[in-house]
């Protein structure tokens, strides 16, 4: 259990609704255009809830023997993936929970799903290999093996898809299947993200620093001094601000400009244990933190990666996964317990929102 | 999270075909109320009986720095990242290894990492060895000596295959190459559970409680004779040997047993410490002293004896009786008392393998700056050889002991329970390759106050 005081919402959170799965939550989202949230349990359970109210829709357990490891629901927000350590990947509708597709990869730990933006494709990463299948679960490509295990996977354009192991990022472009550029570096790559253009990659290793390439240069920079592995990394939506986190702090650099290189970072400093998740919300300089203490932080941003924080919430224990509503009028948490929390984060009128911009 | 709540974990190494199979899938199906969760690295021929298992494939990960202590396991992590969400399902991991695991990189993964040091706790590394096969696999593979000197516990297994003196040979071998470790004899890996799991390895508080000191000693002594004595007078008598002095210690009411032997080895490697004080022929041998006879003159030399009433009395001498042909005699009737029983100890010698282990054992207290300086440049420079390293230490000034320990070139000191009247000492116990153990204890004397 955390070693903090239970505090209520606090600043723009406002009081939701809570409601419980079965197990440990691992993975959340926002479906039917926000007004469904499906939640995913270690243990393999699956339940939908209503938007506004947390009013169960929908569950099913043990979709996969041995555990659940992923979740994505796709852009349009009608169905969504799930996989496991059972080798299956599972698409499903978000109505009733129905499988439309199951398919069989074999026997490694399915731990990484991505649909692409327009939603025509759906990457999937087991052991060394990435597959992408269609919306109908048609296969469309699979990798060669990787050097390593795949540690995680992320779309740089509609047929363009980005991996990361062990010592180097590569990007596919899975149409012509060809390999577009290779990026390589010595370490263990554990989290990537890109930016919304696709031009930077940063990924964080296990020896504690984030590495990033600007593909459009070729440049890349090396950013060290992380108490812990860089688990989290989040860019805002223009791709001005990226938000990483290894420990209790997280650190922002700023790509205004000529930076981040020869740059201070953005520090900020609300959590008393390691952030478990992060996130930026879909629009703006609001960035969501959750931390293995149950606390959860929305801050807000300046150019510079600075800020302060705007609200804060208890989520009652490890924060598994955040989740920003489609309109960044809600935010998500879910959390080791089972617990699922969301707060209305206070309306931003039009004039609000060109304060932030 | 305090460690009592953090999941244990035993590595499990040892060769293709040393019997690692086995031993798991004799810890799984005994009945021992553990749910233990287990992490495969080797699979295919025998299959695991039940249980949480889980294959992976390994993969060591080096860090662009190139720092060997950096080098993890990213399966385990990713595996255990995993694993510690399910925590209601199992309260004990097991890692069985590939019979060509590095162990360093699976050991330091559980101090490198802190999402999982955070969680779990190494509890031991047990490697199996196949007595059969050990010697020709030493001399072959680098592995296999580094499996042996990670050991916590080594298994000694298929013993049925092999000769007694074969095993004793074998069994010194590895006690050479790895001091610390506790070697357990086994046919077709049956050995008891607990002396594989839950051993606490890397709790240095609980392996001192149960051992006080990590080593099995090399003595300064050679040999102990214990004599069953009536009240009275008698001689030690001493031809020419192969010294002209030699240090004895005698202790009243000496028992035969191996434990009371080793109770009085112990109480004599601590008067040995002491300075000696030296005896000349005709003079009485003071009982619980460390003492230094002088044997230069030519002929026969003897000590007295004075035994007040009848004791059993115990001679630890630096050397073996017979090299000094040494009799004890009872004055009055001029006839020879033979020993009840007598216990010859390792002393010092020279070791064969390249992997092997060095004790330091030093009375007194060690000044903090020095050490940290003289470790800091040991581990800097030799911790790709040294592969762990554990000990406890005197600082000067400081009411508590120090435990520490190592792998490779991380390393953790803490302050453990107070020294009370005990007499303050130091041990350490390197397990390394090629590492020089002169320069070493020079280094480490050179710490000393």
């Amino acid at each position: 259990m955390p070693d903090i005081e239970p505090f209520s919402p606090r600043g723009m959170f406002h009081e939701g609704w809570t409601a419980e799965v079965s197990d440990y939550a691992i993975a959340c989202g926002w479906s039917l255009k926000g007004k469904q949230f499906i939640v995913g349990d270690v243990a393999g359970g699956i339940f939908a809830f209503e938007g506004d109210t947390g009013k169960i829709i929908w569950e099913k357990d043990n979709t996969h023997s041995g555990g659940l490891l992923a979740m994505a629901i796709h852009p349009e927000g009608e169905i969504f993936a799930t996989s496991g350590q059972d080798g299956n990947v599972q698409i499903c509708n978000c109505y009733e929970g129905n499988v439309i597709k199951t398919l069989d990869l074999g026997k490694g730990w399915v731990e990484h799903l991505k649909w692409s933006n327009d939603g025509l494709f759906l990457a999937i990463a087991s052991s060394k290999k990435v597959y992408v299948f269609n919306e109908i679960g048609e296969e469309k490509w699979i990798s060669e093996d990787h050097p390593s295990t795949v540690s995680a996977i992320t779309w740089s354009n509609k047929n363009e898809l980005a991996t990361a192991c062990y010592g180097r990022v590569t990007f596919f472009d899975i149409v012509n299947n060809k390999t577009n550029q290779k990026l390589e570096w010595q370490g263990s790559l554990v989290s990537m993200e890109l930016s919304p253009d696709g031009d930077i990659v940063a990924c964080g290793s296990q020896d504690n620093s984030v590495h990033f390439w600007r593909r459009s240069t070729g440049m890349d920079a090396e950013m060290t001094g992380y108490p812990g592995k860089p688990s989290h990394l989040s860019f805002d939506d223009s791709g001005k601000l990226l938000a990483t986190s290894g420990s209790e702090r997280i650190t922002v650099w700023s790509f205004k400009g000529n930076g981040p290189e020869g740059t201070m970072p953005g520090e900020l400093c609300h959590h008393t244990e390691p952030i478990s998740s992060l996130a930026f919300s879909n629009k703006g300089m609001l960035v969501a933190s959750g931390s293995r203490d149950g606390s959860v932080v929305a801050s807000f941003l300046k150019n510079d990666g600075n800020g302060d924080p705007v609200g804060a919430a208890f989520a009652g224990d490890l924060v598994g996964a955040i989740s920003w509503r489609p309109d960044d009028c809600a935010l998500a948490a879910v959390n080791a317990k089972g617990v699922v929390n969301v707060w209305k984060f206070k309306v931003r009128t039009n004039l609000f929102s060109k304060g932030f911009k | 999270m305090s460690i009592k709540d953090k999941v244990p974990v035993t590595i499990l190494t040892g060769f293709l075909g040393s019997g690692k199979t086995t031993l798991l899938n004799r810890i799984l199906s005994e009945e021992h109320g553990k749910r233990i969760a287990v992490i495969e690295n080797e699979y295919g021929e025998v299959g695991i009986d039940q249980g949480l298992v889980i294959n992976a494939d390994e993969e060591v990960f080096e860090m662009s720095n190139g720092c060997i202590c950096c080098t993890v396991r990213g399966d385990l992590i990713r595996v255990l990242g995993n694993l510690m969400k399910r925590r209601d399902k199992f309260d004990y991991v097991l890692v069985e290894t590939t019979g060509l695991a590095d162990p360093g990189p699976v050991a330091q993964t559980f101090f490198m990492d802190e999402e999982i040091s955070s969680e779990f706790t190494l509890d031991g590394i047990v490697t199996l060895v196949d007595a059969a096969h050990i010697d020709q696999q030493l001399g072959r593979s680098d592995e296999s000596s580094e499996q042996v000197a990670f050991a916590d516990v080594l298994v000694l297994n298929k013993t049925d295959l092999v000769s007694d003196d074969a095993l004793n040979t074998l069994e010194s071998r590895l006690r050479d190459m790895n001091r610390m470790t506790q070697i357990i004899r086994a046919e077709n890996a049956k050995v008891p559970i607990e002396t594989v799991l839950n051993l606490s390895a890397f709790d240095l508080d609980q392996i001192l409680k149960r051992r006080p000191t990590f080593l099995e000693p090399e003595y300064p002594f050679e040999w102990t004779g214990v004599y069953d004595l009536n009240a009275g007078k008698y001689e030690l008598m001493l031809e020419e040997g192969p010294d002209p002095e030699m240090s004895l210690v005698a202790l009243v009411n000496q028992g035969e047993s191996e434990e009371e032997l080793k109770d009085g080895a112990e109480s004599s490697l601590r008067l040995y410490a002491e300075k000696a004080n030296t005896l000349e022929p005709g003079n009485t041998i003071p009982y619980g002293e460390h003492i230094n006879l002088k044997l230069d003159d030519k002929g026969n030399k003897s000590f007295i004896l004075n035994i007040k009433k009848p004791t059993k009395i115990g001679l630890f001498t630096q050397h073996t009786a017979e090299e000094f042909n040494m009799k004890v005699i009872k004055s009055e009737e001029n006839k020879e008392i033979p020993f009840n029983t007598e216990r010859f100890w390792q002393a010092e010698h020279e070791h064969d393998d390249e992997v092997g282990s060095i004790a330091i054992e030093r009375f007194g207290d060690v000044d903090p700056e020095k050490l940290n300086t003289w470790m800091g440049r040991l581990l800097s420079e030799k911790g790709v050889d040294i592969f762990r390293t554990k000990g406890f230490i005197s600082y000067s000034g400081n009411p508590r002991r120090i435990v520490f320990q190592g792998v490779h070139m991380l390393f953790t000191a803490q302050p453990d329970k107070e020294w009370g009247n005990e007499l303050r000492r130091n041990q350490l116990v390197f397990i390394g390759r090629n590492l020089n153990e002169k320069e070493m204890q020079e280094g480490f004397d050179k710490c000393l106050i």
